[in-house]
C-alpha cells in the first residue's frame, strides 16, 4: 500500500551571499526523509532552526526543493507543474504558528474563511456564506463571529478561524507549525482536542511541527526528531519517548518543562 | 486635535479651493479671453461702500478708471459714475465642468468692467485669468502625479513581488532616475520634443514628461511595502489554496500600498503644480491663449512690467494656499502612518 | 576601505548610465540645432553639410557615442555648436559663477539652520518654538518661483539692490574693497532666495533630530553633571544627532550645481542654469550633456561624500564597517 505521505531526501538550499548569483549556500535541508500513514498523526520536534518550517513549506508546496521528492498519494508534487500543483494544493494545508499573521487584519472572520472558495471560484455567494458558517460550526466558532475582524478576536478563537479556513477546501493533510505554541495553556488543551476531534470525524492526516516533546506526546502517534536539517531519529511516540537514542533528542527532552510521567511514560536519562 | 479630524480638516480645506478653481465659471467675472485693447494694464481696483460725497450706498459700487490726462498709462478713479456690484448676475456664457451650460456669475458689473486684480496687456481680467489658469496648472499637477504614482506602483509591485533579476536592473533604473537632477531632466524631455504645438497638444505633452520623470520614489516605497507584505503569512496561506500572483498583488498586496501611495500624492501634487508653472513661466509649457498660473507669470520676464504692473505678480501667490493645504494633508497623513524619517521621502525639494 | 571602492564604483556606474542616457536621448529626439540651421536661409547648404560631417552626425549613435566617451576620457567634452567654442571652458566659467552663489548660500543656510533649530528644539513646544515652527511652515509653503519673483518686484522697486548679472559695468576700474562690494551687493538677491528656500526645511530637521535627542538619558546625565547649556547642546546633543544631519548635508552639497536653476534665471545670475535652458532650446547637444554631467558628478559626488563624512563622524559605522 502507497504511504499517505512520503518524503524522500529532500534537499533545500538557500543563497547565502549577497548577491543572487552567489555561491555560498545554506542548507536548510539536508536529506530528509520520512512518512506518515493515512489518517494518523506525526510530530516533528526540533530546535528553532532545524529546518522544520522549510520542511513544511516545501511539502505544502510552497518553496520548491532543491532535490528529492514528495510523494502525496502517490504522486511527487515537487515535479508537477504549477498548474497541476494548484489542483492538489488544497488537500495540503498549513496551519501557521501566529494567527495575527496568517489571517488579514483588514479582513473579517467570513472573508477569511471563505478565500479559499473565491480562489477556486467555483462556487457562488450564496454557497460559499453557507460554507463558511458549517466550518465556522465545525471549528466551534459562533456565527456572530462573522463580520469582525482579527483584531476583535482572542488568540485561540484566530486559531480557530486559521483551522476553518485550513478545512474549507477538504484538506486531507494538514501541517500544522508550531500551531499551538503562542496559545496559553489552558486554551492549548481545548484547541487540540478539536483537532483530535476532527481528526477522527474527517479523517485527517496530520503534521504537528513542535518543539515541545510534551505535545509531541499528548498528539501524535509517531515522532520525528530533526537536526540541522535532518531527521536524526524517528519512530513511534512511546519509543522515541521512553528510550531516545540520539543526543539531539535526549537533549530535547530533558529540556521539557513538563514531566512525561503525566502522561504515563517514564524516560530513562 | 485628533488625527483623524486633522487629517479631515486639511481634506475639507483643499476640497473647497480644488472647487473654486473647478467653477472656475462662476466664480470668475469674466471670460479669460475677453479683452479691452482700450484699457490696458489696469490696476487693482477698489470697492467702496461710501462715495466721494460721504454717503454709504447699500450696494457696494466701483468707480470706473479711465486714463489720466497726459498719460498713457496712468488711471484715475472717475468719480462721477459709481457703476454698482451686482451678485448671482448673469453675464458670459460658459460650461460649467466642461458640459453645464450656464450664465451665472457670482458677482459683476453692467456697464464697466471691475477687475479685482487688474488687468494685463490686452485688458484681460486676470482675477479670471488666474482662476480659468488654476484649473490647467491643477489638472497638470494631478494628472501628472496620476501617471507617476501608476507608473511607480506597478514598477515597484513588479520589482518587489518577482525578486530576482527583475529587481535589480529595476531599482538600478530608479537610482540612475532618483540621481538625475530633477528639473534639468524635466527641461530637456520637454525641450528635445517638438516646441511649437497647440495649446492642448502642450498641455498633454508637459503632463506625459512631469509624469514619467518622477516614477523613482514612489517605485521604491512602493517595493518597500510589497516586500515586507509578500512574506507574510497570510499571503502564503493564500497561495496555499492556489492563488495567483494577480490575485495576490490585487486583494493582499495593493491595499497595503494605499497609505504609502496616498501620502506620496500629497506630496507630489503641488511639486508638479510647480513643474507646470516653471515650464510655462519660461514658454516651454502651456502657450497662449491657454491660461496656466506659470504663463500668467511670463510677463514679469520684461522690465517694465516689473517696475510698473506690480499685480502681474499676483498669480505667484494662487498656488500658496494649495501648497499649505497639500502640506497640512501630507504631514497630517505622514502621522497617521507614524512615519516621520529625515530621508528625501519627507523632504519636499524635488532633487 | 572595500566599502568606498564599492561606493566609487557605483558612483561611476551612475555617471556612465546617466551620460548614457542623456546621450541617447538628445540624439534620438527631433528637431536638431541643424534643422533650424538648414532653414535659415541665409547659411548655404554646404555649410551645413560640412558642419554636420565636422560633428559627425551622420554616423551611427554607438559611434558617436564611443568618440564623445573618448574624448571625455581625455579632458575634452564636446563643442558648442551655438557659441562656436568648446564645452569645457564654457561650462567652467558658468559652473564657477554657480558655485559662488550656492557655496555661499548653502554656508549661509547651514550656519542660520544649526543655531536656530539648536535653540528650537531646547525650548521644545514653547512659545519661541512655536512661533519659529509657524514662519518655517509659512516659507515652506511659498515655493522658490514665488520667493525669487517676489524678491525680484521688491529690488526693482525700492532700487536697493541690482537685479541681474554678475559685476557692473567698469568693474575692472574699481578699488579692491569697491569689487567686493558691488559683488556682493549683486550676490546679494540670488543668495536670499536661496537661502529662504532651503533654510525652513534644514531648521525643522536640526530641530527634529536635536529635539529627539535631547529626550536621551545620557543628555540628563550629562546635564547632572553640571555641564553648561552651551556646551550640552553642541557638543553632546548636536553630536548625537548629526548622522541624519550629515547626509542632508551630504544632499546639500550634491545639489549645488542644479538645485540654483530657476533663481539663476529668474535673477539673471550668469550661471550654469540660463546656459542650459538656453542650450536646451538651442538643441546644443554637447552643452546639455556637459551640463548635465556636471551637475550628476556634484550630485553623486555629494552622495560620496556625505558617506565619507558620515564615516569619519560616527564611529558605530566605522566598527560595523571593518567587523564585515
Amino acid at each position: 500500500m502507497q504511504p499517505f505521505l512520503k518524503v524522500e531526501n529532500l534537499v533545500k538550499h538557500y543563497a547565502a551571499g549577497r548577491f543572487a548569483f552567489s555561491k555560498d549556500k545554506f542548507a536548510a535541508l539536508d536529506g530528509v526523509s520520512l512518512s506518515i500513514p493515512a489518517k494518523t498523526s506525526l510530530a516533528l520536534v526540533g530546535e528553532s532552526g532545524s529546518g522544520k518550517s522549510t520542511l513544511a513549506l516545501c511539502i505544502a508546496c510552497l518553496e520548491h526543493p532543491t532535490s528529492g521528492s514528495i510523494w502525496f498519494e502517490g504522486i511527487d508534487v515537487a515535479a508537477l507543474q504549477k498548474n497541476q500543483q494548484r489542483l492538489l494544493r488544497p488537500h495540503i494545508q498549513l496551519v501557521f504558528q501566529d494567527p495575527a499573521s496568517s489571517l488579514n487584519p483588514r479582513w473579517t472572520a467570513l472573508e477569511i474563511v471563505t478565500e479559499p472558495f473565491f480562489v477556486q471560484g467555483r462556487f457562488s455567494k450564496q454557497d460559499r456564506n453557507d460554507r463558511a458558517c458549517t466550518l465556522l460550526d465545525r471549528v466551534g466558532l459562533s456565527r456572530k463571529m462573522v463580520s469582525r475582524r482579527t483584531g476583535e478576536l482572542s488568540g485561540g478563537q484566530k486559531q480557530r478561524l486559521a483551522i476553518a479556513r485550513a478545512l474549507a477546501l477538504d484538506a486531507k493533510l494538514i501541517i500544522l507549525d508550531e500551531a499551538l505554541s503562542a496559545l496559553d495553556c489552558s486554551v492549548q488543551a481545548q484547541i487540540s482536542n478539536l483537532l483530535l476531534e476532527l481528526q477522527s470525524s474527517l479523517g485527517l492526516t496530520y503534521l504537528f511541527i513542535t518543539h515541545d516533546f510534551a505535545m509531541a506526546a499528548h498528539f501524535a502517534d509517531q515522532i520525528a526528531v530533526m537536526d540541522h536539517g535532518r531527521i536524526v531519529e524517528s519512530g513511534a511516540a512511546e519509543n522515541i519517548l521512553r528510550s531516545p537514542i540520539h543526543e539531539a533528542t535526549r537533549s530535547l527532552l530533558a529540556a521539557t518543562p513538563r514531566v512525561p510521567e503525566t502522561y504515563g511514560l517514564s524516560v530513562e536519562s | 486635535m485628533t488625527r483623524p479630524r486633522k487629517l479631515a480638516r486639511w481634506f475639507v480645506a483643499l476640497v473647497v479651493l480644488h472647487c473654486v478653481v473647478a467653477g472656475a465659471g462662476f466664480f470668475a467675472p469674466y471670460d479669460p479671453d475677453e479683452q479691452d485693447r482700450e484699457r490696458p494694464y489696469l490696476p487693482p481696483m477698489r470697492i467702496h461702500v461710501m462715495d466721494a460725497q460721504h454717503r454709504l450706498h447699500l450696494r457696494p459700487f466701483f468707480y470706473p478708471l479711465r486714463l489720466r490726462e497726459g498719460s498713457f498709462d496712468q488711471y484715475e478713479q472717475d468719480t462721477t459714475s459709481a457703476v454698482p456690484l451686482h451678485f448671482f448676475i448673469r453675464g458670459a456664457a460658459y460650461r460649467l465642468l466642461g458640459f453645464v451650460p450656464s450664465r451665472l456669475h457670482v458677482f459683476g458689473a453692467s456697464g464697466a468692467r471691475i477687475c479685482l486684480l487688474g488687468s494685463d496687456a490686452y485688458g484681460r481680467d486676470q482675477l479670471s485669468r488666474i482662476l480659468y489658469g488654476g484649473q490647467v496648472s491643477l489638472l497638470a499637477g494631478l494628472l501628472g502625479a496620476g501617471i507617476t504614482l501608476f507608473l511607480g506602483a506597478l514598477i515597484g509591485m513588479a520589482a518587489g513581488y518577482y525578486g530576482g533579476w527583475r529587481d535589480e536592473l529595476l531599482m538600478r533604473a530608479a537610482e540612475l532616475f532618483l540621481a538625475l537632477p530633477w528639473l534639468y531632466l524635466l527641461f530637456a524631455l520637454r525641450a528635445f520634443l517638438p516646441l511649437a504645438v497647440s495649446p492642448l497638444e502642450a498641455f498633454l505633452l508637459i503632463v506625459v514628461v512631469i509624469g514619467m520623470v518622477g516614477w523613482a520614489r514612489p517605485a521604491r516605497l512602493v517595493r518597500g511595502v510589497v516586500l515586507s507584505v509578500k512574506e507574510r503569512d497570510f499571503v502564503r496561506a493564500a497561495r496555499g489554496f492556489g492563488a495567483s500572483d494577480l490575485y495576490l498583488l490585487r486583494r493582499h498586496i495593493l491595499p497595503e500600498t494605499a497609505s504609502v501611495l496616498l501620502t506620496q500624492a500629497a506630496i507630489l501634487v503641488p511639486q508638479f503644480v510647480l513643474a507646470e508653472m516653471t515650464l510655462s513661466f519660461l514658454g516651454l509649457g502651456v502657450p497662449e491663449p491657454m491660461s496656466s498660473w506659470g504663463n500668467l507669470l511670463a510677463s514679469l520676464q520684461q522690465y517694465s512690467v516689473l517696475v510698473s504692473y506690480w499685480w502681474m505678480y499676483l498669480p505667484a501667490l494662487a498656488i500658496v494656499p494649495f501648497f499649505l493645504g497639500y502640506l497640512g494633508l501630507a504631514s497630517a497623513l505622514q502621522e497617521r502612518t507614524g512615519a516621520y524619517k529625515i530621508d528625501e521621502n519627507s523632504s519636499w525639494s524635488p532633487t | 576601505m572595500r566599502y568606498f571602492l564599492r561606493r566609487t564604483l557605483h558612483a561611476l556606474f551612475l555617471l556612465f548610465g546617466v551620460s548614457l542616457l542623456t546621450f541617447l536621448f538628445s540624439a534620438l529626439t527631433p528637431g536638431s540645432y541643424f534643422d533650424e540651421m538648414r532653414l535659415n536661409p541665409q547659411i548655404s547648404r554646404e555649410t551645413v553639410a560640412a558642419l554636420r560631417a565636422q560633428f559627425q552626425l551622420d554616423r551611427p549613435l554607438p559611434i558617436r557615442y564611443a568618440h564623445w566617451l573618448n574624448a571625455v576620457a581625455h579632458g575634452k567634452l564636446g563643442f558648442s555648436f551655438a557659441y562656436n567654442s568648446p564645452v569645457g571652458p564654457l561650462l567652467w566659467v558658468r559652473a564657477r559663477n554657480t558655485l559662488l552663489l550656492t557655496v555661499t548660500a548653502t554656508l549661509s543656510a547651514w550656519l542660520l539652520a544649526l543655531p536656530l533649530g539648536v535653540w528650537s528644539a531646547s525650548r521644545f513646544g514653547r512659545a519661541p518654538d512655536r512661533i519659529l515652527s509657524w514662519a518655517t511652515a509659512t516659507l515652506l509653503v511659498v515655493p522658490d518661483l514665488v520667493l525669487a519673483l517676489g524678491l525680484l518686484i521688491l529690488a526693482v522697486r525700492t532700487g536697493w539692490f541690482p537685479t541681474g548679472g554678475l559685476v557692473s559695468f567698469g568693474f575692472e576700474t574699481m578699488s579692491p574693497l569697491y569689487k567686493i562690494r558691488d559683488l556682493a551687493s549683486h550676490m546679494a538677491l540670488p543668495v536670499t532666495a536661496l537661502v529662504l528656500a532651503t533654510l525652513p526645511m534644514l531648521v525643522r530637521h536640526v530641530r527634529a533630530s536635536v529635539a529627539e535627542v535631547l529626550q536621551a538619558p545620557f543628555l540628563r546625565a550629562a546635564a547632572g553633571h553640571g555641564i553648561p547649556q552651551g556646551k550640552l547642546l553642541y557638543g553632546y546633543a548636536l553630536r548625537a544627532a548629526a548622522n541624519p544631519l550629515i547626509s542632508l548635508f551630504g544632499f546639500s552639497v550634491g545639489t549645488l550645481l542644479s538645485g540654483s536653476l530657476l533663481v539663476e534665471v529668474i535673477l539673471s545670475w550668469p550661471g550654469l542654469g540660463p546656459l542650459l535652458i538656453e542650450a536646451i532650446l538651442a538643441r546644443d547637444l554637447y552643452v546639455v550633456i556637459g551640463g548635465v554631467l556636471l551637475s550628476m558628478v556634484f550630485l553623486v559626488g555629494g552622495n560620496l561624500f556625505a558617506d565619507v563624512l558620515l564615516y569619519w563622524a560616527d564611529p558605530r559605522i566605522r566598527t560595523a564597517a571593518s567587523a564585515k
